[in-house]
């Protein structure tokens, strides 16, 4: 049942264009949004840019809630509801944009690998950096995710937004780590991800994929937002081949074409 | 001489108020029955003592203000009366199990040839009592556990708490009651709760956590409540498929809220009245004590009975709502109006008529409905003075419309849009009470004015509710 369900709604959503009207929910980008969900908002951004597929920016107070999974960003295209990249990137593809078409069955592979090792490590590292660590979360986490929200809802909200974490973070073994180890993981990520770009200017050779599009968005994002510490840009910035990339791929795609 | 020994005139229902069971179905007990012997009628009495035994928790000052009314009679037939109200004072405080009044010459040093002992003999309630029931909300069924701690500190206060397992959702309530010496109308209650609720004409689910204050009280003829109400408002979306629209609703709001409500109420019965009339008015103002929900929120409702011949009845029903926003934040989808259904205007289904979205039902900000019924006992009469009189054949017609209001319009253009496109229906139906607090209806509708985006019922349709217009 399920495989002809899913059948069936790629061939009705592949029938329909890419209408003028999609947009991209985020929570408000000025008071609200903490650096995982921008990071991966920014990826999201990235690959429909890579795509050519416009998209709006709406910035909602409530996003959160408004996603299908919970999760930020999510995207309506029509009367559909679509959240995180994994599941745009197969919606995209079901309507006939793709980026990782010309790759082959193992290049595929490594390209769905690298992709799990940067949400395993980096986004599991933002949160745990955004929630476990003290300073952070007091003054940066809980006010800013708490803003749109009035006393006593809003410490209420934010509390019950960090407890929810720290319990993830303890089942997936996260929970007895200290920050120095957590930004070694960063550290170590991101040595695997300089090494396998290399001198490329992207991940497979000259055309951006959606790992692409992912490594842009949290890097970036780290790049220009300001924490508590800088340790974490820190650790990023000792690899230049992976600042060149971002600052590439910014150029490309998210610069005025006419200036 | 011997003893008068006034015994459960009646028996009281012994679930408290709190289920809404009014005592105003029973017909006043007649305890004016001729006594025998004439030689107590005229003589003048004295209560020297009133006696109550069987008290354990209960503080004594609690029950003299109840029975001290006793003290005030003159002669026999006066106690017996007096007594029998202290009596029904006394059940109404939902603290006895059992209440016996023994009346008796007075005996013993200082007593006067024509005084009188009156010993009331109550069985005090168990400290904790647990409850089983199944309720039936609006088209709703859901079994209820219920722990109850009756007369708690003494003074006839109360601790309940429910956990209701619905068919839909589960929700918890935790109360405290506690009414004022003597003036058992006048009470305070707070209440804890969370309430999730499925509202499938909106694809929306809400899970309420609140506490809420309230004061009740009569004043002249009518029963006064202020509230105070902080509830944390979670809303989501039922499935997938839910429409935008109440997709953006989603999310957590808190709302704190006074509100006031007043009732008269001289119907003789809440479900199937034959005579009075109901007038409820409540009103509720959101945002000034905090909160980020911010609203006045105006509604009532009235209605009439009359006994026609035959022992039909007619009833009129007049219902009408406005929700106004204050600030330039739109009205959240949790405070707006519904209407349709079963229980309000029949033929369509619950709920579902007025502003919607891709099938979801939105609701609106001002709201009026109306209906006019007659009902008829069944014809011929089965089961006459039993069974048969639970049931009432009625034929009804309902009238209503619910809209948005744009502010900006002034109450001419209001008007004028709730006047415009009214939904109505006529048809017969048989009607079931149940207890004093819900009813069963088994409809034929015939739906009419349907707007395009309205779901409707046409034909047979079946109701279960509480509130019915």
């Amino acid at each position: 049942g399920h495989c002809v369900c899913a059948y069936l709604f790629l061939t009705l959503t592949a029938a329909e264009p890419w209408p003028e009207t999609a947009t991209l929910y985020q929570p408000l980008k000025e008071d609200q949004i903490l650096l995982s969900d921008c990071a991966s908002s920014l990826a999201v951004q990235a690959y429909l840019r890579m795509c050519g597929l416009p998209v709006r920016v709406a910035c909602k107070a409530n996003a959160e809630f408004m996603s299908p999974s919970g999760k930020i960003p999510f995207i309506q295209v029509g009367n559909q509801v679509v959240s995180e990249l994994g599941p745009i990137v197969q919606f995209t593809k079901a309507k006939g944009h793709s980026l990782s078409e010309g790759l082959d069955d193992v290049q595929r592979a490594e390209m769905k690998a690298y992709m799990e090792l940067l949400n395993n490590m980096l986004l599991t590292a933002e949160l745990y950096i955004q929630w476990c660590d003290d300073a952070t979360a007091a003054e940066i986490s809980r006010p800013r995710y708490s803003s749109p929200y009035s006393w006593p809802l809003s410490t209420l909200l934010a509390y019950q937004k960090q407890w929810e974490v720290r319990r993830k973070m303890n089942a997936i073994g996260w929970g007895g780590k200290s920050l120095e180890q957590v930004y070694e993981d960063v550290s170590q990520c991101c040595q695997a991800l300089s090494q396998r770009l290399g001198t490329q200017p992207y991940f497979f050779n000259k055309q951006p994929t959606e790992l692409d599009a992912l490594v842009f968005g949290h890097l970036f994002t780290i790049l220009t937002t300001r924490l508590t510490s800088t340790e974490l840009a820190e650790r990023i910035k000792s690899y230049s081949n992976l600042l060149s990339f971002c600052r590439r791929i910014e150029q490309t795609y998210f610069e005025d074409k006419g200036s | 001489m011997g003893t008068v020994h006034a015994r459960s005139l009646d028996p009281l229902p012994m679930h408290g108020p709190e289920l809404g069971v009014q005592a105003d179905d029973m017909e006043a007990p007649d305890i004016e029955r001729e006594p025998k012997q004439e030689v107590l009628e005229n003589k003048d009495v004295v209560v020297q003592r009133v006696h109550i035994d069987g008290l354990g928790r209960t503080k004594e000052d609690l029950l003299t203000q109840e029975i001290s009314l006793v003290f005030r009679a003159k002669n026999l037939i006066d106690v017996m009366r007096k007594s029998h109200e202290a009596r029904q004072k006394l059940l109404r405080l939902g603290i006895f199990r059992k209440v016996e009044v023994v009346i008796d010459t007075s005996q013993g040093e200082g007593a006067l040839p024509n005084g009188l002992d009156v010993t009331f003999e109550v069985t005090e309630l168990r400290r904790l009592t647990g409850s089983y029931n199944t309720m039936v909300g609006n088209n709703e069924g859901s079994m209820v556990l219920g722990l109850k701690l009756p007369n708690v500190l003494g003074r006839a206060e109360k601790v309940t708490f429910q956990l209701s397992y619905g068919t839909k959702e589960t929700s918890y309530g935790l109360s405290f009651f506690k009414p004022q010496l003597g003036h058992f109308e006048r009470n305070v209650t707070l209440n804890v709760y969370k309430v999730t609720g499925q509202f499938p004409w909106s694809s929306l689910r809400e899970t309420d956590r609140g506490v809420s204050a309230e004061f009740s009280f009569p004043l002249l003829k009518t029963s006064q409540t202020l509230k105070w109400e902080g509830v944390w408002r979670e809303l989501g979306c039922l499935a997938r498929t839910a429409s935008f629209a109440v997709r953006e609703e989603s999310g957590h709001s808190l709302k704190s809220s006074l509100s006031h409500a007043m009732v008269i109420d001289n119907r003789n019965s809440s479900i199937l009245p034959r005579k009075g009339c109901l007038l409820k008015i409540h009103q509720e103002l959101a945002g000034y004590t905090g909160g980020d929900a911010r609203f006045l929120k105006e509604d009532f409702e009235i209605q009439l009975n009359k006994t026609l011949f035959w022992d039909s009845v007619l009833s009129a029903s007049l219902w009408g709502g406005l929700l106004l926003p204050i600030g330039d934040k739109p009205t959240s989808i949790a405070d707006r109006f519904y209407l349709g259904g079963p229980t309000s205007i029949r033929g369509f289904s619950m709920y579902s008529l007025g502003p919607q979205s891709e099938g979801d039902y939105l609701g609106g900000e001002g709201y009026w409905a109306g209906g006019l019924h007659l009902y008829t006992p069944l014809p011929f009469r089965p089961g006459r003075g039993g069974f048969g009189d639970l049931f009432r054949t009625h034929f009804f017609l309902n009238a209503g419309n619910l809209c948005n209001l744009n502010y900006g319009e002034g109450p001419q253009a209001h008007l004028r849009k709730l006047a415009e496109c009214i939904r109505w229906s006529y048809g017969l139906g048989l009607v079931l009470r149940l207890g004093n607090i819900a009813r069963l209806e088994l409809n034929y509708c015939i739906p009419m004015g349907v707007q395009s985006g309205d779901r409707i019922c046409d034909g047979i349709q079946f109701g279960a509710g509480i509130r019915f217009l």
